[in-house]
């Protein structure tokens, strides 16, 4: 079976007026489907680069990156934007939740996304279950609830498409250390059911519920 | 549809703002439609005065400084002088123009008194052979059947002189012409090419010889053209009296074709009119662009969300088109309906009358109003949408 992330010579260089700059320099890892990852590294080191080009946001300048065993270096725009639609779901660090629409609305967004008109009604009540948010809720704006309830919202519109990976930027970094140990607790419970996981982090108790972890320092991994 | 639904939530959490953007709209479709309402009635006020002479060829005598439009005379001026259509001329326009009716035309200016002890007023005579008079002129009240001292008069003349059927009039200084009996009032003909009798007297030919010692030379021809059209006839009439380039003897007006120059000039000053009016449009475009560029810049962060988890750049520019065509579309329905009330007032205040509001050419104006200021919108709006279409998804997440 192909990894579900594979990471081939991957170098990315910013071409800035003062001189290029290499924010990633060779760097090759796998991660196998249902692992959860977590990469730390100090600020500065490429981590942020990193998760843009897992989340295919960016693309490298040399090298390649497969996911699920197709290369994105070559893809266009929409083919890349297509990809994260239907392969990757994003958790953020502040939630990123649409202050426009109620819960489910949100959830249903990248559902809509992918199937137009056709979407499944209860697939959002289903996901929003699973990230165990009261009913009450769903239609509820984003500002209507607390930073716990708003990143469980987040992680259900992740998981809504099905993706091959969840890639969290941070995802307890806006809360509490109580709400955020029941976030990790709901992430590894994710990751148990089958997950691939992969979480940016500086925070070493994140680290903890991963299965390895990744440290990049100077743009390189360092273990 | 999402794009949609979050288009009109938006327009919606900045109500005032959207609202003073549709108001910059029904302002530019208000001025554009009100004005094109305006210039139509104007239009159709003119032609409905000029429908009546519409098919008349008028023939005058050639004066050497190129057509003439209109009577010799006008409405009150006077005769030609010395420069007549002979007899033997009104013969050849009579045969060229046939089927159709040549109406010979004397035409002069004259004292006049209307009932005893009243003021010597001046006023326009003509002498028209009784039978070719229905051929002209329709009557409001009486007779055509003058005899030889009856006469017609104009409905303006009879409303300002207080005449009736059965008045008369003492024609000439202290009466030294004559006394006409009124024997009918003719309907109003507004203004006109061949004979303008709203401020005038019509007698016979033959009372018009008698008293003025005329004899076949007259002053104008008038032919009525119901065979064929007005330009082949004048062009005929032309062909045959013409024939001399040096020596011309007659000057042919086509009244449909200076109609028509006439509704091209309203056409132009219409479309300059509707064009300043367009100006406001053009206003309310850049507070269009201007408003779709805020909204733009306040959703960076919302567009690099949406970007990211899987959102196509066309849907993004797509979200922005539906804004800036709800305002549009809203603000324009607004301004039209708006714009029927202003070209009311418009026409009310400048023509007068109302009555040539309903119609076609109204409504297309309305309807080019309404579709410019939607167009407007949607063409202010595709630079903001694209500008946040192409928006790097990295650096817009980036941004607080």
């Amino acid at each position: 079976m192909q990894p579900a992330i594979q990471f081939v010579d991957v170098v990315k260089i910013y071409p800035l007026k003062a001189g290029d700059v290499t924010a990633i320099n060779n760097i090759s890892f796998e991660v196998e489907r249902g692992e959860f990852i977590s990469i730390m590294g100090p600020s500065g080191s490429g981590k942020s680069t990193l998760l843009n080009l897992v989340g295919c946001l960016d693309t490298p300048t040399f090298g390649n990156i497969f996911m699920s065993g197709i290369g994105v270096r070559a893809m266009n725009d929409v083919e890349l934007t297509n990809l994260r639609r239907d392969r990757i779901g994003f958790i953020f660090q502040y939630f990123n939740l649409f202050p426009l629409l109620n819960v489910i609305e949100n959830v249903n967004f990248p559902q809509m996304l992918k199937s137009g008109k056709d979407v499944n009604p209860d697939k959002a009540k289903e996901v929003l279950h699973a990230v165990q948010l009261e009913e009450q809720f769903y239609t509820h704006t984003p500002m209507e609830l607390s930073g716990g309830q708003q990143q469980r919202v987040a992680i259900a519109r992740a998981l809504i498409n099905d993706p091959d990976i969840l890639l969290c930027d941070e995802p307890t970094g806006n809360l509490d250390s109580k709400t955020g140990a029941s976030i990790m607790e709901l992430m590894t419970e994710l990751n148990r059911k089958g997950a691939t996981i992969i979480c940016v982090t500086h925070d070493p108790t994140v680290a903890k519920h991963s299965d390895r972890t990744i440290r990049i320092v100077d743009g390189c991994i360092a273990s | 549809m999402i794009f949609w639904e979050i288009a009109k939530r938006n327009i919606r959490i900045h109500m005032l703002r959207s609202t003073l953007a549709m108001l910059g709209i029904v302002i530019g479709v208000i001025a554009i439609a009100s004005m094109g309402i305006l210039g139509n009635s104007l239009v159709s006020t003119v032609s409905d005065s000029l429908k009546s002479v519409g098919d008349s060829v008028i023939v005058t005598p050639y004066s050497g400084s190129g057509g003439g439009m209109g009577s010799p005379g006008g409405g009150g001026g006077g005769s030609s002088g010395s420069l007549k259509i002979t007899d033997q001329n009104f013969q050849q326009i009579k045969r060229v123009a046939a089927p159709n009716v040549a109406i010979p035309v004397y035409q002069t200016s004259e004292h006049m008194k209307i009932g005893v002890g009243s003021d010597d007023i001046v006023a326009s005579v003509y002498g028209l052979p009784t039978d070719d008079v229905p051929d002209l002129m329709k009557l409001q009240t009486g007779d055509y059947n003058n005899g030889n001292s009856g006469c017609l008069v104009g409905s303006t003349f009879a409303k300002d002189h207080n005449l009736k059927v059965g008045s008369r009039i003492s024609m000439g200084t202290d009466g030294s012409k004559g006394t006409l009996r009124v024997t009918g009032i003719i309907e109003e003909r507004g203004m006109s090419f061949d004979i303008s009798t709203d401020n005038a007297i019509v007698v016979t030919d033959e009372w018009f010889e008698n008293t003025y010692n005329r004899n076949d030379d007259y002053d104008e021809v008038v032919v009525k053209v119901k065979d064929g059209d007005t330009a082949t006839v004048k062009t005929a009439i032309e062909k045959q009296l013409n024939k001399h380039k040096d020596n011309k003897i007659v000057s042919v007006t086509d009244s449909k074709a200076t109609m028509n120059s006439i509704y091209e000039t309203f056409g132009t000053v219409t479309t300059f009119v509707s064009a300043i009016g367009g100006i406001s449009m053009l206003v309310a475009g850049v507070s269009i662009f201007n408003i779709m560029m805020m909204s733009v810049n306040e959703r960076i962060k919302e567009i690099g969300i949406m970007r990211s988890i899987g959102t196509q750049k066309k849907e993004v520019m797509s979200m922005f088109i539906y804004e800036a065509a709800i305002i549009g579309v809203i603000g324009s329905i607004a301004g039209g309906i708006l714009s029927l009330l202003a070209g009311y007032a418009v026409s009310a205040l400048m023509l007068g009358t109302t009555e040539y509001l309903w119609t076609i050419t109204n409504a297309l104006s309305v309807a080019e109003g309404v579709g410019f200021g939607i167009v407007i919108c949607l063409i202010c709006g595709i630079y903001p949408a694209w500008q946040a279409a192409n928006l790097n998804p990295i650096d817009a997440l980036r941004h607080e």
